[in-house]
């Protein structure tokens, strides 16, 4: 039996890995005393793979059985693999053990579909359920809620969770269908929107009544997949900025494709993962949601990729060398976030600390300003030479060096 | 306030934060700034000069710290707490030319000027400290015992343990519980009902390996361990290995006490 359960538990945490999501912050669930866990508003990480990811839910499926056939998933019915399924029992009892002893935050349960997507979402919402009411788990819940399961069950999933997410995966209606033959935009963004009004609804039951139960407290996300198909960054980006506006998503998350099923003639033949994409795509997206950049600041129809080989605020200021240079000691602190090389917490030390003086460059070496590129975009006492106007070609070149080694290292090491 | 003058004088104290600010009370009493202001435990011998062993005194680092908040606020004063936990080698004199300043400032608002060098170094290195509580709130693992305790071993850098004991006792106050700091040999435990500070003796514990002995594991104890092990590895993408990145995350010197990284030694 225990055997049984080591098998199925390498067979179904290898099939979940390819979700990327895991952080488990967001949420406040109170601790009650005597009972099991909490969850804190900071995620915190338990572990970090050897690929660098943090750890910190048990991410695992309930089945890797699925009756659906993704191009771009290795869990599709054409392929032949090991396939396994966990009783609830099992999970819960995983899932408590892993806790107990800190090894997780909580749980990150996805499936396969098996059966239907109703039947697939009962077997989640069962474990969930158990979890809370029988074993008065207080830890992260994340749950997958399975496109095409029906609006009762998604809403009782909500009650469990402390997060949902529907994964969109393909960034087009057209590449979805085309690589997911049984699924459609609208199978995606029906949950999605039942869950965004589900929380809406809630926030109010609860300024009323603060004892209504809640209901997702920490969002909802969800994923897509770089480079299975051929949208721009500009189309990702655009679709990522709607999810935030209008689903008021908590995140969207970008996972480079590794290509799981060779020869599908479907998806490009790519040697590896595009991680250097990823990850500007991960800062283009930051900008969004903590720099007041909107997507169409980052890129445009001219500009419709990310530059690979600067960070997207460079490329942005680059772009708009008019706005430059900023006077640290009188602009305001949306201009200060916009300077490359600052961040929101030195933008914030600055603005709030310049009432004591004024700030100097050993100022912010000290509050990790990353002078080396901030230098050519600020006004500032000690600065060697005063910037009357920014020249993106001078700036360009002189950045362009020290970032070329990095490019190359970094995919040395992705050889590695 | 008065100047104080630099003194070829070292202060040792007896490691505690109340003897550190014992420490504080001695140096503004005759307004000098020692050449070294240590804990006993730290060895002396490259120091010049005269050594003055001081003793603690409750009420009088009650005094001072009643002064730190009556100038900042008790926020800040933990702060200072916290920074003093750090252990760094010459931390301390850095908390007493902050506090000679805090003191001596009329405006009452020096505590919060980050431009002031020292200000701006107690906050970072209390930033460090509190990063490491947060790494630990993770890096804990505990193995259970067969009459149901739960024990986990650290080796941090900064002297955290009690800055831990917040978050784990609200985590899992449904369990008995112990986290042991090998290197400063004590740790806290907890009973069910409180934390207390605890030092083990004649413990079945393998300080090394961090293992509690075989014969007081709890039955399924390794064999969650191993689950553990299998899924740490299960969840690896190869195709996107990035070693580099997960030490920076999770630095070789946190690797001693989690399974996870320790596979063959189980
Ligand atoms: S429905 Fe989900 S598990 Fe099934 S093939 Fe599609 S992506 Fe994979």
């Amino acid at each position: 039996m225990k055997e049984q359960v080591l098998k199925k538990l390498q067979v179904l945490a290898d099939a979940a890995k390819y979700d990327v999501s895991c952080s488990s912050s967001g949420s406040t669930r109170p601790a009650k005393d005597g009972a099991l866990g909490n969850a804190a508003r900071a995620g915190v990480c338990h572990s970090f793979t050897e690929d660098g990811r943090c750890i910190s839910l048990l991410k695992i499926l309930y089945t890797n059985y699925c009756i659906y056939d993704c191009a771009y998933c290795i869990n599709r019915r054409s392929n032949d693999l090991p396939r396994a399924a966990f009783s609830v029992d099992e999970l819960v009892d995983l899932t408590l053990n892993f806790y107990r002893r800190n090894y997780i935050e909580g749980l990150f349960l996805s499936s396969g579909v098996v059966v239907s997507p109703d039947h697939t979402m009962e077997r989640l919402i069962a474990v969930a359920r158990k979890l809370r009411n029988e074993h008065h788990f207080n830890g992260y819940i994340h749950m997958k809620a399975i496109p095409g399961a029906s609006a009762e069950l998604v809403a009782e999933a909500g009650l469990w969770a402390d997060r949902l997410s529907v994964n969109i995966e393909i960034p087009s209606e057209n590449n979805l269908r085309l690589l997911a033959p049984e699924k459609n935009f609208g199978s995606v963004l029906s949950p999605m929107n039942q869950i965004h009004q589900g929380i809406v609804v809630n926030k109010e039951e609860r300024r009323k009544f603060r004892k209504a139960p809640r209901f997702v407290p920490a969002g909802q996300s969800t994923q897509l997949i770089v480079g299975a198909s051929p949208e721009s960054d500009f189309d990702i980006l655009r679709l990522a900025s709607g999810f935030y506006k209008q689903q008021q998503l908590k995140r969207v998350y970008y996972s480079g494709f590794v290509p799981v099923n060779l020869n599908d003639s479907r998806l490009p033949a790519l040697l590896k993962p595009p991680l250097v994409r990823e990850n500007r795509l991960y800062q283009a997206d930051w900008l969004m949601r903590f720099y007041q950049f909107s997507f169409d600041e980052i890129l445009d129809d001219n500009h419709s990729f990310l530059d690979p080989n600067f960070d997207p605020k460079l490329t942005w200021a680059l772009r708009n060398p008019a706005f430059f240079p900023i006077d640290l000691n009188t602009a305001s602190y949306e201009m200060i976030l916009r300077v490359p090389g600052i961040g929101v917490r030195s933008a914030k030390l600055i603005v709030t600390n310049r009432r004591f003086g004024s700030i100097t460059f050993t100022h912010l070496k000290r509050m990790g300003v990353a002078l080396k590129r901030a230098r050519y975009f600020i006004l500032c006492r000690e600065l060697p030479l005063q910037l009357k106007e920014v020249d993106p070609v001078y700036i360009r070149r002189k950045l362009s060096p020290s970032i070329q080694p990095k490019a190359v290292q970094l995919s040395l090491f992705e050889h590695a | 306030m008065h100047e104080m003058k630099a003194s070829s004088l070292s202060l040792v104290y007896d490691g505690s934060y109340d003897g550190f600010l014992c420490a504080v009370f001695e140096a503004f009493e005759r307004r000098i700034l020692p050449q070294a202001l240590l804990p006993a435990s730290r060895p002396l011998q490259l120091l010049l000069g005269d050594q003055q062993m001081l003793e603690t005194h409750p009420n009088l680092a009650e005094r001072v710290r009643k002064g730190i908040i009556r100038k900042s606020s008790p926020r800040n004063a933990s702060l200072l707490h916290v920074a003093f936990l750090s252990e760094l080698p010459g931390v301390e004199l850095l908390l007493l030319r902050y506090l000679v300043k805090l003191f001596a400032d009329a405006g009452g608002r020096y505590w919060q000027n980050m431009l002031d060098e020292e200000v701006f170094e107690v906050v970072q290195i209390a930033r460090k400290v509190k990063k490491e509580v947060h790494r630990f709130n993770g890096f804990v693992r505990f193995q259970e015992t067969a009459d149901g305790m739960f024990f986990a071993p650290i080796d941090p850098d900064h002297n955290i343990i009690r800055l831990l004991a917040r978050h784990f006792r609200t985590r899992f106050s449904g369990q008995q519980w112990i986290i042991y700091d090998t290197k400063r040999n004590y740790g806290i435990y907890y009973d069910l009902h409180t934390v207390q500070e605890v030092v083990l003796q004649n413990h079945r514990i393998n300080f090394n390996a961090g293992n509690v002995a075989g014969e007081v594991k709890a039955l399924d104890e390794d064999f969650y361990c191993r689950l553990w092990q299998e899924y740490y590895d299960a969840v690896n993408i190869l195709e996107r290995q990035n070693h580099r990145q997960m030490t920076n995350l999770m630095p070789r010197r946190y690797w001693k006490y989690l399974p996870e990284k320790n596979k063959a030694g189980k």
